[in-house]
């Protein structure tokens, strides 16, 4: 969901020259000379994946890269022209809401059977009118099988960012979203609540968590730092918990029977798009087997395409017996985020107080 | 040459538009309200009684301001004596070291300091070494000792061009006189050579504290999501908050205290080198 800028300049160089060699080849094809513009997270694509494409199609695909779903709204809502942008949940309802987006047009879209059914009619898009899902998951805890007790997470879910007998072995996210989601959902509230009370609750509860625990509030460092296996528990993405787990054997992933973030990024077509045909034979392209499986090897975020996700977390797969890279369904405490720009505001001014209480502690 | 005047237009416009009109934006910020239109301003205190009335505000105020002093005088007693001895070898080894100074400048600052994270993280050289060494185990990366090392790391450069400068436009035959009426090679340093390097020692701590007090990349990169300095508020104030407002307040703030330090040092830098005219006059 997130990814590093540095990161992301990396895969522009990456993308730049995937792009470079569409070679001349292509005569032909349905779509030669043609160019597929892409606004998406950076690291977030197949290392084939365009390759594969470009080779299908005979078009070129360009890749620009952003690294907040703020960044690409400012871009889109200026007017700048894409053929597929790939925003998260809330930003796509914001996008359908401010009518940035054009629908899609069904009887090209020859995907949508081959989708799980848990990431689809979102209640974002809950026709699927607008977008088609692109990675999803959830948010959760990872944890050092030989550092934490399984009870203990039983019994703390979040909480357990607040048990003074993980002090300073905790990393938190630094992100308000997923902060507060962790906050409130430990108290039983919404993660979409606006009450006030509620939020200052959490914020309460955070402030504490950071007087008392000595946590290290970092970004994508997480990722590799529990691979490494430097602390004991950290708040983290399901499909980075994936690429952990993956890497490290003794680390474990779990979701709080209380409730977490379910959450999706999708992609969709914006109103001003150049070539929007094209996009709609990259979304069936991403979606079918070939592509998503590429996608989702080289990422580590599960695959909305029920095959790939089966085979990846199966015998043999990438992902076999890690459970982080299937993402929970069925408990009725999970949500999907919801945009709100006033409370996000409340949020984002209570986290960055967080963070100074954590700074003086 | 009065006819050349007119080629400083096209400059004064230019700080007109990219340095005025920003400062004087920020200050309207600072004292209205959020959600004004261009018509309609409501003035207020209120961001400036938010800062102040609010213990953990002045607490990292002060400590950024701890730190950034803490930064400025490692970085003089480090650059002193290496400002010293380039200023007084050859030459052509005195251009070879300021370019040693200034290469590592060539390199975005930011891409250094990343360099940093790599040396000290755990399980990095810097603490494998220490461990070899014998020093035992240590916590490197996200202290308040790395941020200071990374502000002493960014900002020695600029005091030691500083200094170097003023040491090398010294008239050396001062220092030869002092030899001749007597004076050894302290008494000299501390009477002649040292007075009037004050100068490049002052715009030193100018270029050095200031960024330092202000930095907010280098204490998130070293210091980590848990280490705020003012700067990672002011950051913080505009781009995930999104109170402009709040945030050119405390950008006032700063900016006063700033003026204020500045001025401070040049009347200590006035005193001292004034004392030693007076005094040289009496003589």
């Amino acid at each position: 969901m997130k990814k590093s800028f540095v990161l992301g300049a990396v895969a522009v160089l990456c993308a730049a020259a995937l792009t470079g060699c569409g070679g001349s080849k292509d005569e032909g094809k349905k779509y030669a000379g043609q160019t597929l513009h892409i606004y998406n997270w950076g690291e977030y694509t197949g290392e084939n994946l365009f390759e594969m494409f470009e080779e299908k199609t005979g078009a070129k695909v360009v890749m620009d890269i952003f690294d907040s779903n703020e960044q690409m709204y400012i871009k889109v809502a200026n007017g700048d022209a894409f053929d597929i942008l790939v925003p998260s949940d809330y930003m796509i309802e914001r996008l359908i809401s401010e009518d940035l987006l054009q629908k899609l047009d069904k009887s090209k879209l020859t995907c949508m059977d081959k989708l799980s059914d848990g990431v689809k009619g979102l209640p974002y898009d809950p026709e699927n009118e607008y977008s088609v899902p692109y990675f999803w998951g959830t948010v959760g805890i990872v944890y050092d099988k030989t550092k934490v007790d399984m009870a203990d997470l039983e019994k703390d879910g979040f909480g357990i960012f607040a048990n003074p007998k993980y002090k300073g072995d905790i990393y938190l996210y630094d992100s308000e979203r997923d902060s507060f989601m962790m906050a409130l959902k430990h108290l039983g509230y919404s993660m979409n609540t606006s009450d006030v009370n509620e939020l200052n609750e959490a914020y309460e509860w955070l402030v504490q968590c950071v007087n008392t625990m000595e946590p290290e509030i970092v970004t994508d460092e997480i990722i590799d730092s529990m691979a490494q296996g430097r602390k004991a528990l950290g708040l983290v993405y399901s499909g980075d918990a994936a690429y952990i787990m993956s890497e490290n054997e003794n680390m474990g992933f779990y979701m709080p029977e209380s409730g977490t973030n379910l959450w999706s990024d999708g992609m969709v077509i914006p109103k001003n798009a150049e070539n929007p045909e094209l996009a709609h034979e990259f979304i069936n392209f991403v979606s079918e087997y070939e592509g998503a499986l590429d996608n989702s090897v080289t990422v580590g975020y599960t695959s909305p395409n029920k095959q790939v996700m089966e085979e990846l977390s199966g015998e043999g797969g990438d992902y076999e017996g890690i459970d982080a890279y299937i993402p929970r369904t069925g408990n009725e405490n999970d949500e999907v985020f919801v945009y709100d720009e006033e409370t996000r505001k409340v949020i984002s001014e209570l986290w960055s107080k967080v963070k100074i209480a954590a700074s003086n502690a | 040459m009065k006819k050349f005047s007119h080629l400083a237009i096209p400059y004064i416009v230019w700080s007109l538009i990219m340095l005025l009109l920003p400062m004087l934006l920020l200050v309207l910020y600072a004292f209205t309200e959020t959600g004004n239109d261009i018509v309609t301003f409501s003035f207020t205190l209120k961001y400036f009684k938010k800062f102040f009335t609010d213990p953990d505000f002045l607490l990292v105020l002060w400590r950024s301001l701890k730190i950034a002093f803490k930064t400025t005088v490692i970085c003089i007693f480090l650059a002193y004596p290496v400002a010293y001895f380039i200023a007084n070898s050859s030459d052509k080894l005195r251009n070879i070291l300021v370019l040693a100074i200034t290469l590592p400048m060539w390199i975005n600052m930011l891409v250094r300091t990343y360099a940093w994270i790599g040396l000290l993280s755990d399980g990095g050289i810097l603490q494998r070494l220490l461990e070899m060494l014998g020093f035992g185990t240590h916590k490197l990366l996200y202290t308040e000792g790395a941020v200071l090392l990374g502000m002493v790391y960014n900002f020695i450069p600029f005091m030691i061009l500083q200094i170097n400068t003023s040491l090398c436009k010294m008239d050396k035959s001062l220092k030869e006189a002092s030899f001749d009426l007597g004076a050894n090679r302290v008494q000299t340093f501390f009477k002649v050579t040292l007075p009037l390097s004050l100068p490049g020692v002052v715009s030193g701590i100018s270029l050095v504290f200031l960024p330092a007090v202000s930095s907010f990349f280098i204490p998130k990169l070293l210091g980590g999501g848990q280490y705020f300095l003012i700067g990672n508020i002011i950051e913080n104030q505009f781009i995930t908050v999104g109170e402009w407002n709040f945030g050119s307040a405390i950008s006032m703030i700063m900016a006063v205290i700033m003026m204020c330090s500045m001025y401070l040092v040049r009347r200590i830098e006035d005193r001292v080198s004034g004392n030693k005219k007076e005094e040289t006059a009496r003589k």
